[in-house]
């Protein structure tokens, strides 16, 4: 792991085990209704805590969002280029199609952001906390990992195709 | 499949069972549309009462730019010269209405090599301004300072051509290509760099033809485009320099012209190959991050230890009684 | 107006009882004027600018203008960055043993608000190092009392 990536990771996997200590809150608003507090902000600020920015840089960021009952987490993945940028947008267009078997995964990432998580009291009921924190710090690994590989096959796949092609030419 | 072939293989195939059949003594009625590359449909269809008799009929969307190319009735002599030699293969009397060129096969006399020959027949097509340009070449190296003001033009797609020019010691080939989708123009953006970049880094392939890539259009066709319309900058150009060496003899002339002819949907088919790649193993990669979610979740079984068993009542049948 | 029938209603409603984020701001604050800061702030860069670090930094988490209006937090926290900024990496464990459990949270805001902004991100790579450090020492603590913490820097 890179040196700058260890401490980035380390803030996230921090600032996510305060955040994730949520409990059932029924919505003040309406009866009978619970809600995800963190989105319905202009209802109830009493309710949400202070945000938590984390940044290795202006391309990477992490923004958590925590409020009583649930927590948002936004991940900006890294887009150098362009081809990373169509990458990134397709990958996560993917992971949301799937959001139904994520439980965690919100199902639109918030503006600004490649994609958002949205965790609520009942995903930490039903699963481990600390494993919940895991999945969030092995995504964004992975991620980059990935965007790198595809990237590198992209050029390699380029590359052999060019030379075959002209291979032909050679009598 | 790296390589994509210059012969249509239904055609051959087609071709190869009727005459099979035909041997058998029970002959196929055949109406069978084939469809190529570039908007190219080719009609294969049984002479009225006549089994042994088929019409190969051809349309495609380069026809009336490559017609253009040469002198009148150019395109039909080069293309009737090229299947005089094969035997059973003869130019249908009349063309059939809605397609560009027919030709008629005895299915007696026909020959597998021919067979061969009438699925290239789309190849042969585009092959003719090629060997106009070769031709002039052949003039033109006979005279050191002299310049064609010949510029060939084939309209092989609604928004996309092909540029021969010769000249006293090359031929230049410029495809000019555009991107429909945004993600192919970054992709294709990738290839095209290495296309350029190929020659220079393999030794091994050093004899192939130069290529160029630009956003403007070349010298050779800047002139010509300007006359005729006005720029729009997703266009791409894509120049091959073809020197003496790759056209010195009808062989080496042929795979030159049926590679290059191949360029638009090879470096296309490409694209696309390496897009359904990316696909699947995005698709993958969502199984394992799904699969790590999954250890999260809290397992009944393991977290029973044994206070927690007596709270649980199960059923007779072991079902678990939820409150 | 075509979505009108998403306006929220109920805020326009004086009696509604709900509550916004200022009036969440603990009261009682003593107002801070930038002219008041200003001696803290040049202390603060003297400090940065002569190399003792760790007085700058423990300057720079005692007693933060919690009561003064944004564009005069936007000064002060300017000042902060540099300081923390400027310290080396190899001192900023140093520098965390000496601070106090009140330091430790304040300087948590400054953390987490310097990567909030665009200026704090070109040097996330440093920011992160004292986080880091941060939470060797602290552990969780401090992010908890972030949190909940409704006094801004």
């Amino acid at each position: 792991m890179s040196q700058s990536l260890r401490p980035y990771l380390t803030a996230v996997r921090y600032s996510l085990e305060a955040a994730l200590t949520l409990s059932n809150f029924s919505s003040l608003e309406v009866e009978r209704h619970n809600r995800p507090e963190v989105e319905v902000p202009n209802t109830s600020a009493e309710l949400l805590l202070q945000p938590m920015h984390i940044s290795r840089n202006e391309n990477e960021q992490v923004l958590i969002e925590p409020s009583v009952n649930s927590v948002r987490v936004s991940i900006k993945v890294k887009q150098a280029d362009e081809i990373e940028h169509i990458l990134v947008h397709k990958f996560t267009r993917f992971l949301e199609h799937s959001a139904e078997s994520f439980y965690v995964l919100r199902r639109t990432a918030m503006p600004g952001y490649s994609i958002s998580f949205l965790i609520t009291n009942k995903h930490t009921e039903s699963m481990k906390t600390g494993k919940l924190v895991d999945f969030i710090i092995e995504f964004m690994e992975e991620v980059d990992k990935e965007i790198s590989e595809i990237k590198l096959f992209l050029n390699a796949r380029a590359r052999f195709v060019a030379e075959a092609y002209l291979g032909e030419f050679v009598y | 499949m790296l390589q994509l072939q210059p012969q249509n293989l239904l055609v051959q195939k087609t071709f190869g069972e009727a005459v099979e059949a035909f041997r058998d003594g029970n002959p196929l009625t055949l109406d069978r549309i084939v469809s190529d590359f570039d908007s190219t449909t080719l009609h294969i269809s049984n002479a009225e009462g006549n089994k042994g008799l088929l019409y190969l009929s051809i349309r495609t969307r380069a026809w009336s730019s490559v017609q253009r190319c040469g002198s009148s009735g150019g395109l039909e002599e080069f293309l009737e010269a090229k299947y005089k030699t094969q035997p059973g293969v003869s130019v249908a009397s009349t063309v059939e209405s809605g397609y560009d060129y027919t030709l008629e096969v005895d299915l007696n006399v026909l020959q597998p090599e021919s067979v061969v020959q009438l699925s290239l027949i789309k190849t042969l097509v585009l092959s003719y301004p090629f060997q106009l340009a070769f031709d002039e070449f052949a003039q033109l190296s006979n005279t050191p300072d002299s310049q064609s003001q010949t510029l060939h033009t084939v309209q092989y797609r609604d928004d996309e051509n092909l540029f021969i020019k010769p000249a006293n010691d090359r031929i230049t080939a410029i495809f000019e290509t555009a991107f429909q989708d945004e993600t192919d123009k970054v992709f294709g953006k990738v290839f095209l760099q290495e296309f350029v970049d190929a020659r220079k880094r393999n030794r091994a392939i050093q004899s192939a033809p130069q290529v160029l890539f630009s956003h403007e259009p070349p010298l050779e066709i800047q002139a010509h485009l300007q006359a005729n319309r006005t720029l729009d900058s997703s266009r791409r150009f894509v120049t091959f320099v073809l020197f003496p060496r790759h056209f010195q003899t009808p062989e080496l002339q042929f795979s030159t012209i049926s590679q290059l002819t191949l360029f638009r949907n090879y470096f296309h088919y490409h694209i696309k190959c390496s897009k359904a790649y990316m696909h699947s193993r995005m698709r993958f990669r969502v199984d394992s991050f799904i699969k790590v979610l999954n250890r999260a979740k809290l397992d009944d079984e393991d977290d029973e230890d044994e206070e927690q068993v007596s709270h649980t009542r199960r059923t007779i049948t072991g079902r678990k009684v939820v409150y | 107006m075509d979505n009108w029938r998403r306006i929220d209603i109920d805020a326009f409603d004086p009696e509604s009882g709900r509550l916004s984020a200022q009036d969440l701001i603990p009261p009682n604050e003593t107002v801070v004027t930038l002219q008041e800061l200003q001696p803290k702030i040049s202390q603060l860069r003297s400090l940065a600018s002569s190399g003792s670090m760790d007085s700058a930094v423990k300057l720079a988490t005692s007693d933060p203008p919690y009561g003064a209006d944004n564009s005069t937090k936007a000064t002060y926290f300017q000042a902060v960055l540099e300081a923390l900024t400027q310290v080396r990496q190899s001192d900023i464990a140093n520098i965390i043993q000496q601070l106090s459990s009140e330091q430790q949270d304040v300087l948590v805001k400054y953390l987490y608000k310097g990567m909030s902004v665009p200026e704090g991100q070109k040097q996330g790579g440093i920011l992160l190092a004292w986080f880091e450090k941060l939470t060797q020492k602290a552990g969780v603590n401090p992010i908890v009392r972030y949190l909940s913490d409704r006094r801004t820097i």
